[in-house]
């Protein structure tokens, strides 16, 4: 019994006996070895020229192979702005989807933690209802999609108020979260098709717009997810107090909530950010030029002549950088402990 | 223990007072639903300007939802709240001029001493320089000036309370609402803000409302009390009346500690009978009832003598008294006697009870049966 408790105590490395003491540094230095070789075999294969590659592996620069700036001019110089411009493109794309997602996706959090919604269940089938009417009307009916879709509409408000105060039983905040969230649940592959020809349909395909839209649309569920939480843990007397020291519900929001949630909202965006950065499958299929990102260009290296490692690694080596630098600079506002004080002696 | 022996600075309260501009607060049939549970039923109250009025009942009888109604956090399902002679029933918590300490302070943990206090009038974007002033004039009113910098987690639990209580004042509202404000400290902190609270409402003079559990700081804070059971006022009147002239049972059993004994019997013919217990009553009411004597107004005497025979069943040393349970066969009576009592366990005794002391109720209403 005292054994097994034992493996459940945390203690400090320092006050380890000392054969313990090294294994877990070795435990750790193992484990720092898997996550940061792949690293280091990118950093030296950039500095690589083909034929180091294909000789085999070669782990030493200026030991096992002479290091070259062969793919670093070839990325910089020779690809040029055809590499500076899907930078830019991933910056622009991946930052304004980030705040868009974390904008909406933490206004909705907000709603759901601290309003009441009691949507009857009668008006969300009736909802569902007019959208099947309204595919059946259009796709098999041949009605015009336009007609089709304002008379559902109409319909839908007409019926509404005699259909809602038939029915008892309603919805709440659970399930509309689970609703958000659920949406995370289909695999992006089975979506994509449906928003490539939307997206054609508007004349959208190959701009910014179209990625910021969709990565803003895809992350909204995981913000909501994530802030639902961090609204909650903000204790509600607090904003009470607010209300009653002669507060507005927005500057409640900006000027006590907001700050008060900061550590959350920040790992937030960083994760949706990472997320939009490497993003792959989306920007495949609605960009093919102007608005292509960092992955297509990183994976467009995998050419005829098989795959260019040493570019590759270069092309990487620079997209990591900015997401390390970011994480770097917001860890210090991820701290735990903000609310303490709030409430309670 | 810093917190102890730093009373209110008297002075600067003074100054605060002067510009203060206290107002009366009424509830009017007020009723509140939540669901199908009603948690208030027709509550109206007239609180006077610069009165100190505590809501007092047990935990989920309203009291907090009839606060927080009149702070405007809750909607009135029915009735009217006014503030002064203006009607606030249905204005927004931040237009009805009033302020509020929390059970739990509710600072705002990532806001210094001095931003906390100086948020409502921050909101309220008046200038820097009367900010500054006005908050280290508060500050300095409850002896928080060398605190102003820090944040709340560094503060121990009476000094949030007295930051809670700084942001109130800052405002110069209408009234004090206050929501358990002393629970969250410990005993011996209490007693000293509890002092200090009352000592302040005085000075300042302003309208406070003051929801409480626990009926000491009911019967030493108030000039009147309210009190409350399963969403219904029971009685209003001062501490001194709520003990000495209970309305009903609720109100009789509620006040005082310990509780008052309760005899049911008979009333008939001018005299209430129960086994072991016989006594003349000036009531005219016939049938079931329950009598109410409290053990401050019992004496012990010797068996045969008195209104109540029985045994007795316990005693109990307190301190400067002891509490001796007499056992009449069904039911039992609990007198308070003198510290030095030695009884045995046991042996039979009688109990006289003061006769202008005892309370007679009707058993089905539980309202009081008044005397002749």
């Amino acid at each position: 019994m005292t054994l097994l408790k034992r493996w459940f105590v945390r203690t400090r490395i320092d006050e380890m006996p000392p054969g313990a003491r090294i294994a877990a540094y070795a435990l750790l230095g193992l484990w720092s070895l898997v996550v940061l070789f792949p690293l280091y075999w990118m950093a030296i294969t950039s500095f690589k020229l083909p034929v180091d590659v294909s000789a085999g592996p070669a782990y030493l620069p200026f030991v096992d192979f002479r290091p070259s700036l062969d793919a670093w001019r070839y990325i910089f110089v020779d690809l040029g702005p055809d590499t500076f411009r899907p930078y830019l493109n991933s910056l622009i794309v991946a930052t304004c989807g980030t705040a868009a997602a974390v904008f909406f996706g933490s206004m909705a959090a907000y709603a759901l933690a601290r309003i009441e919604y009691r949507p009857p269940v009668a008006a969300v089938g009736l909802g569902v209802l007019m959208l099947a009417a309204l595919v059946a009307a259009a796709g098999w009916g041949g009605v015009d999609p336009r007609i089709a879709a304002a008379a559902c509409v109409a319909l839908f408000f007409l019926l509404l108020r005699p259909v809602v105060r038939r029915s008892r039983r309603h919805l709440g905040n659970d399930d509309i979260l689970f609703w958000i969230v659920s949406q995370r649940i289909l695999p992006p592959v089975v979506t994509v098709i449906p928003i490539y020809l939307t997206f054609r349909s508007v004349g959208l395909l190959d701009t910014h717009l179209a990625l910021v839209i969709t990565y803003a649309t895809a992350n909204v569920p995981v913000v909501v997810w994530l802030m639902f939480d961090f609204f909650d843990g903000v204790p509600k007397e607090i904003e009470e107090s607010a209300q009653i020291d002669g507060a507005t519900r927005f500057a409640i929001l900006f000027g006590i909530v907001f700050p008060l949630v900061a550590p959350g909202l920040v790992a937030t965006s960083l994760l949706v950010l990472i997320l939009s950065w490497n993003e792959y499958l989306f920007a495949l299929f609605l960009t093919t030029a102007n608005a292509q990102t960092l992955p297509l260009l990183v994976a467009a290296q995998n050419a005829t002549r098989g795959p260019q490692w040493w570019n590759m690694s270069v092309l990487i080596l620079i997209m990591i950088l900015p997401v390390m630098l970011l994480t770097l600079t917001l860890q210090r506002f991820i701290v735990k402990g903000i609310l303490v004080g709030a409430v309670k002696g | 223990m810093t917190d102890m022996h730093t009373p209110v600075h008297d002075a600067r309260l003074g100054q605060i007072a002067a510009a203060q501009h206290s107002k009366s607060v009424s509830l009017r049939n007020v009723g509140k639903t939540f669901g199908d549970t009603r948690v208030l039923r027709d509550l109206t109250l007239d609180v006077h300007a610069g009165e100190f009025l505590v809501l007092l009942g047990e935990s989920g009888c309203g009291k907090t939802t009839a606060l927080r109604i009149i702070a405007g956090l809750e909607s009135a399902t029915e009735g009217t709240v006014h503030v002064g002679d203006k009607d606030v029933t249905r204005q927004l918590p931040r237009d009805r001029d009033v302020a509020m300490v929390f059970q739990s302070y509710a600072l705002y943990p990532h806001k210094t001493v001095y931003e906390n206090i100086a948020y409502p009038l921050v909101v309220r974007k008046r200038p820097k320089a009367e900010i500054d002033a006005a908050v280290r004039e508060v500050a300095a009113s409850v002896q928080l000036e060398p605190l102003l910098e820090r944040y709340p987690r560094q503060l121990s639990g009476g000094q949030r309370q007295r930051v809670a209580l700084a942001r109130a004042i800052i405002r110069r509202p209408a009234a004090f609402l206050m929501d358990e404000p002393l629970s969250n400290l410990d005993a011996k902190l209490r007693g000293h803000m509890r002092a200090e609270l009352k000592h302040m409402q005085h000075e300042l003079d302003i309208t406070t409302i003051y929801v409480t559990h626990d009926q000491i700081e009911a019967m030493t804070l108030a000039h009147r009390v309210a009190l409350i059971d399963k969403g219904e006022l029971q009685q209003l009147d001062t501490p001194a009346r709520i003990y000495s002239d209970p309305a009903n049972l609720f109100v009789a059993g509620f006040i005082g500690s310990p509780p008052m004994n309760f005899l049911r019997g008979t009333l008939a013919n001018g005299r209430f009978d129960a086994p072991g217990v016989a006594l003349e009553a000036d009531v005219n009411h016939q049938g079931d009832a329950t009598l109410g004597v409290r053990p401050e107004e019992c004496a012990l005497v010797a068996a045969g003598e008195g209104q109540v025979r029985g045994r007795i069943y316990s005693v109990e040393l307190i301190g400067d008294h002891s509490l001796v349970t007499i056992n009449t066969g069904e039911q039992q009576v609990v007198v308070k006697v003198s510290n030095t009592f030695a009884g045995e366990i046991g042996r039979e005794a009688g109990v006289r009870v003061n006769r202008e002391r005892v309370y007679f109720f009707d058993r089905q209403s539980g309202q009081r049966i008044r005397r002749a």
